[in-house]
């Protein structure tokens, strides 16, 4: 089922600084007006796109604790949100009073919940814990509540990040035990039996239809399914990229920078990754051989102003730079951690724009093309 | 008062075991004396390369099939010392060339023993380790390092 995204004109990197700490979070609307964030505490802030900027029309408050992660439904428009908590609610707009109503979900889990995200088809959403579980979410007709599922064997500690396959019953999981699997999350009345895929036929609740992992056994941080759904790629935290084809071979990149914490596939032989180095990274997919492409970022170039004295004393008092330009910020967009990237316009199998957030508060807008 | 000799650990179904999570080269392990005897047997060629005066082949003989496992102490200090030896041997000049050679897999395990020798300044020349340092994160980049602090073979 191809997502198309609306076409909106395209436009340079757009950068936001919506919060002073780090974004947890963020996921945008169907048509991209509007976007959901967490400012690093236990509250979502939505905000509504005017011209250039964006103004704050929500502020959703019922978790306890830091919400860690957001997902925006684009066809259903809900939006589901977990926390450390260990609680996950399901969020309705409704347009008569212009609020947004939230429905708890019960996990049934005893840690604090890292990643949620809806299935392609929205009719289920699946939320990663620290209590070494996955808990499938679906909603009950007859009791009109979202009960959960767990899928528990054989993880063996948090689970770190999810992405569902495109037809809705596999799921991909990257955990802090060195593993990347593949599981069943198939829900009786729920889902339709799925055709046949290279990564299994009978596929009952919880099966493994493979777990992989890197030699050098780091946590996988991030994991995503090609957009065929034929290939898995996860990242670890041993700066290590694992491209695997399933019932197929799997190809290791070792790459030469920090680990990295979010990958996005953008077209069957594109990637992108982000994490510590704060900048989106390509990796292409040339002949048989997958390798490190290019650096979306190409960074500022350095202003060279002319420096009076009276400027010179001014920065030595209010920065505490003496000589020159001492380099006190970083010569790329990010200046932190680059934690989530996420698609923002162009259909499943040919990404034209990414978003990405930030521990430093930014959210920005890139063109790839 | 039995209650306070009762191991509360051990009721506890969801334990995580370090066996559970890693495992060394799919639980074949080599007994700590093969491992020596192996060590050992690859000091004396080690030193035989020396000798002779090819460094590169005495590097990549030594830090070749290192000595991983949960009780190979013995076997990885006795590593650690030939690795040191041909550290130490090689001239600063030698240093980049040689690094530029290295393949991906003997550049992570290089680093580990750099890290291994910076350890014990006691022991080894950290100088000449810092040197190395340098040299080969030029080449490796800092995902190199990452993998050593990640990696749960040590050598």
């Amino acid at each position: 089922m191809k997502k198309m995204l609306l076409s909106l004109k395209m436009s340079p990197t757009e950068i936001h600084q919506l919060n002073l700490g780090p974004i947890t979070a963020h996921a945008f609307n169907k048509d991209r007006s509007q976007v959901a964030i967490c400012p690093n505490n236990n509250e979502v802030h939505v905000y509504q796109k005017s011209g250039k900027g964006w103004n704050l029309i929500h502020a959703l408050a019922e978790h306890d604790k830091l919400v860690t992660s957001i997902d925006w439904a684009p066809e259903s428009n809900q939006l589901v949100t977990c926390s450390q908590d260990r609680n996950a609610y399901v969020w309705t707009f409704d347009s008569v009073t212009n609020k947004w109503k939230p429905t708890l979900v019960l996990l049934r889990i005893n840690r604090a919940a890292t990643f949620v995200r809806w299935s392609p088809n929205e009719n289920k959403f699946a939320v990663a814990s620290g209590a070494r579980c996955i808990a499938i979410c679906y909603f009950d007709e007859e009791n009109d509540w979202w009960t959960s599922k767990h899928l528990k064997k054989p993880i063996r500690s948090t689970v770190l990040s999810l992405d569902w396959h495109p037809n809705n019953v596999l799921l991909a999981a990257g955990c802090a035990d060195f593993k990347a699997r593949v599981f069943s999350a198939f829900v009786k009345g729920v889902d339709q039996k799925p055709p046949p895929t290279p990564w299994g036929d009978k596929l009952p609740f919880n099966t493994i239809c493979g777990e992989f992992s890197n030699d050098s056994s780091g946590w996988i941080h991030s994991v995503s399914f090609s957009p065929s759904g034929d290939a898995l790629a996860f990242s670890g935290h041993d700066s290590q990229i694992c491209i695997v084809y399933a019932g197929g071979e799997t190809q290791n990149i070792r790459t030469s920078s920090l680990p990295y914490l979010s990958l996005l596939w953008i077209t069957e032989e594109k990637l992108i990754a982000a994490g510590h180095d704060c900048v989106p990274v390509l990796f292409e997919k040339q002949g048989q051989q997958w390798r490190f492409s290019k650096v979306i970022d190409v960074g500022k170039k350095k202003v060279v102003t002319e420096a009076t004295v009276f400027n010179r004393f001014q920065d030595w008092d209010s920065k505490g730079i003496r000589e020159g330009s001492k380099e006190i910020e970083l010569n790329t967009i990010h200046q932190n951690t680059i934690t989530s990237i996420r698609p923002y316009q162009g259909s499943r199998h040919d990404i034209s724009n990414i978003s990405s957030s930030g521990i430093d508060g930014k959210l920005v807008v890139w063109d790839l093309k | 008062m039995s209650y306070r000799s009762t191991d509360v650990d051990i009721l506890d179904e969801d334990q995580l075991f370090q066996k559970d999570l890693f495992t060394f080269a799919g639980g074949l392990e080599l007994e700590p004396d093969v491992a020596l005897k192996n060590v050992q047997a690859k000091g004396v060629d080690v030193r035989n390369f020396l000798t002779r005066g090819n460094t590169e082949k005495a590097l990549t003989t030594a830090i070749e099939n290192p000595p991983y496992g949960s009780n190979t102490t013995d076997a990885k200090d006795q590593n650690t010392k030939i690795v040191m030896e041909v550290l130490n041997s090689i001239k600063a000049t030698d240093i980049p060339s040689i690094v530029k050679n290295l393949t991906l897999e003997q550049q992570d395990v290089l680093m580990k023993y750099i890290y291994r020798g910076m350890a014990s300044p006691e022991l080894y020349n950290s100088a000449v380790l810092l040197n190395w340092h340098e040299k080969l994160t030029e080449v490796a980049g800092v995902g190199c390092i990452v993998r050593v602090t990640t990696d749960r073979r040590t050598v």
